[in-house]
Formats: C-alpha cells, sequence, structure tokens
C-alpha cells in the first residue's frame, strides 16, 4: 500500500484543513457512485478513502506519524456502492427518466428505443401486500370464508380451503397494490396462522382426540358424543374399553390433497368420579376378581 | 433480500431520526407494505452513499439533494443507454 501522504498528494507536514481539502478533492473525483461507468475508480476511491481514515483522524495520524500503524491499518471492509445496484433492474424506483425526456418528444429512431425503456418502467407491475390472518383450527380443516379487514378500512374476502396447514401463504390474484400504466396490480400474499386447539392435534391429514370416558361407559359400552373439526358425531364406545383404547373415526380428519380424508382418532381415557364414593368403594372392595388381577403381571412394573 | 427497519438502521448505521428525514426528502424510497416498511441491499448501499456524501465530501443537505437527483438521472439514462446497446447488438451483429 502506498503512503497515504503521497495517495492524498499532500505533503506530511499538511494542516488537517489542508488533508481534508485534498480528500474532497480526489472523492468528488474518484466516488464510484458518482462515476458509474468508470470500473477503475472504485480501486482509485477505496485507497484515498483509506488514506483519508488514517490522516483524517487526528489520533490515527499521529500514531501512523510515530511508526505505530502502517497504511495496511486503515484497510476498509468492502463496501458496495449504490452504482451496482442502481442499473441492474428497469423497476428501480429511484432512477428518473427526465435526463432523456426531451429525446423521446422527438420523432427519430433513438426515441423509440428510449419511450421503451421508459415504458417498461412506467408500466410496472403493482407491488404484492402481506397480511396475515389468524384463523381456528376447525376452519383450517373443514374450510371457511373469512373476511379481513385492511388497514385502509378496506377489505379483502379469503376462502380458507379446508385442511389449510399453518404458516400456509394464499395468494389472491390482483388484490395487491396497484400497478402504473398498463402493469396489473400485484398480488395479495396471506399468511394463515392457525390458532391451536387443545383437544386435537394434527398429523398430516389424520386428527387425535383424547376422550374422557367414565367408568361405567368403559365397563358397559354407550353412545358418546365426540367433538371433531365439522361438528360433534355420535360414536359407540364398545363394552370392555380402557384407557388408551384408541378408536378411528373414518373420514373425520382433514382432506386428502387428491380427495377424500384423513381419519380422527379417538384415545380413551377413563375417568372416575370426582371425590371420594363411599358406594363405589365399598363395590371394589367386595369385588374379589378385581382384587386378584394384576396389570403389572407382565413385567410392566 | 429485504430487511426491517431494525435491521437497516443497523446495517446502514443510521439513527431513527436521520432515516425519518431521508425517506421524508425522499433520498430513500424503501418498500412499503400494508403493515411495514421494507428495505433493500439497493438501499443500504444508497445510504452508505448519503452518509459519503454529507460526511467526507461535506455536502449539504440542498447539494445532497441536488446530487442524488443527477445520480438518478444518470442511471436512468445508463439504463435506456445499455438497452439500446442491446438492441443494436441483436439488430446488427458486430462484423467480423
Amino acid at each position: 500500500m502506498r503512503n497515504p501522504y503521497e495517495v492524498l498528494g499532500v505533503v506530511p507536514a499538511a494542516s488537517s484543513a489542508d488533508i481534508q481539502k485534498a480528500y474532497r478533492k480526489l472523492a468528488k473525483k474518484l466516488h464510484p457512485d458518482l462515476n458509474p461507468g468508470d470500473k477503475a475508480a472504485e480501486e482509485k476511491f477505496k485507497e484515498v478513502a483509506a488514506a483519508y481514515d488514517l490522516l483524517g483522524d487526528a489520533e490515527k495520524r499521529k500514531r501512523f506519524d510515530a511508526g505505530e500503524i502502517d497504511a495496511a491499518g486503515a484497510e476498509r471492509p468492502p463496501q458496495h456502492f449504490y452504482r451496482e445496484y442502481a442499473t441492474s433492474d428497469g423497476g428501480n424506483p429511484y432512477t428518473d427518466s427526465s435526463g432523456y425526456a426531451d429525446f423521446i418528444d422527438s420523432d427519430e429512431a433513438l426515441a423509440e428505443f428510449l419511450r421503451r425503456s421508459e415504458r417498461a418502467r412506467a408500466n410496472r407491475r403493482g407491488r404484492d401486500l402481506h397480511y396475515s390472518l389468524p384463523i381456528e383450527f376447525a376452519e383450517s380443516i373443514a374450510g371457511a370464508n373469512k373476511r379481513l379487514t385492511l388497514p385502509d378500512g378496506g377489505t379483502l374476502d379469503v376462502t380458507i380451503p379446508p385442511g389449510l396447514v399453518d404458516g400456509q401463504i394464499l395468494r389472491l390474484r390482483g388484490k395487491g397494490a396497484p400497478g402504473t400504466g398498463s402493469g396489473g396490480p400485484g398480488d395479495a400474499l396471506i399468511e394463515v396462522e392457525v390458532r391451536p386447539d387443545p383437544r386435537f392435534t394434527r398429523e398430516g391429514d389424520d386428527i387425535s382426540l383424547e376422550l374422557p370416558i367414565s367408568l361405567s361407559e368403559a365397563v358397559l359400552g354407550g353412545r358418546v358424543r365426540v367433538p371433531t373439526p365439522t361438528g360433534a358425531v355420535t360414536m359407540t364406545v364398545p363394552k370392555g374399553s380402557n384407557t388408551g383404547t384408541i378408536m378411528r373415526l373414518k373420514g373425520k380428519g382433514g382432506p386428502h390433497p387428491g380427495g377424500g380424508h384423513g381419519d380422527q382418532f379417538v384415545k380413551l381415557k377413563v375417568v372416575l368420579p370426582k371425590g371420594p364414593d363411599p358406594e363405589l368403594e365399598e363395590f371394589v372392595s367386595k369385588w374379589d376378581k378385581g382384587k386378584a388381577f394384576n396389570p403389572r403381571e407382565d413385567g410392566t412394573s | 433480500m429485504t430487511m426491517t427497519k431494525q435491521e437497516f438502521l443497523a446495517s446502514a448505521g443510521l439513527e431513527v431520526q436521520t432515516l425519518e428525514f431521508w425517506i421524508e426528502q425522499q433520498w430513500l424510497i424503501p418498500e412499503q407494505t400494508a403493515t411495514e416498511t421494507n428495505f433493500s441491499d439497493k438501499d443500504v448501499a444508497r445510504a452508505h452513499l448519503i452518509q459519503d456524501l454529507k460526511g467526507g465530501l461535506g455536502v449539504n443537505d440542498e447539494g445532497v439533494d441536488v446530487i442524488l437527483h443527477l445520480i438518478d438521472q444518470l442511471h436512468g439514462l445508463r439504463h435506456a443507454f445499455a438497452q439500446l446497446h442491446k438492441e443494436i447488438q441483436v439488430a446488427a451483429p458486430t462484423r467480423e
């Protein structure tokens, strides 16, 4: 790396005002964003900027003069200049055509090219707008029609397809910001958040639910009401059911992508009546066979 | 790549008041969505340019305004020129 005094073209005895003046003079000429077509400008500017980083700071300059740090100590982290982005695409919101608008008004062959370039920008498609929409678990399985209120007071009707999963994004074509010229409007992108339902868990298209049943329903069997995302249904609990017994409600899960539905699995859980029940205690104490039965016999415990 | 306002402030090293002033002046035009403001790498690079102008180059606010306007015109021209160049290449490929 060159001596920073040489880079800035000042004598080592130069005042800090002189150094600043020298830097500004060079930077105006060399700043890559002020010279978008000059590839060499970037390297030169970096050298000048690094030299100024060193000499423009009184403390660093003192250390450099004393030999404590060398010119390489002032190397700058790589910087992306604006010019790298400015001409990259036609949809740049900053780009301005007033630099050649007069040529467009003329009727020459050149004008046609320029006009096309102008149109590409003028007919820009509108932006996509992002929204989020929370829905209930049951709505995610059964589908629903929701109305989204927009920040500007408008509304958007959203059809939730059955079987939607949390985080899924719905695209409503043409419901985004308006475009300019013949560029159509953008899309509305709606991220759907499914509120969990403590009763249900979902795995793929299947749904699981834990259903409490009474001791008499477990022993004698019976008909019970079971909640499903599409409403409660009646299910028959067979005689002698137990905690952990899993029943299947066919077709009560979420829809398959190719048609048909998943299932709802109902895991039974036998629940004794709350509080001590003298009648039950008396009954069980007289039940010899029940006392003889050891569920841990198979080595479970 | 887009970033949020906070990420932008951090990567451009700006104060929030400064950013608001720059947006007000239309020196920066971030993407506004219904709920948030998104910034791109392009906006970061443009912010660095404004910082260079105001800092190292000692340009005042009025000067920044004029310079950005001219730079934007220059890039408009460069874009048009690049396209013209492309069209000419298609219409009349370089002879050997």
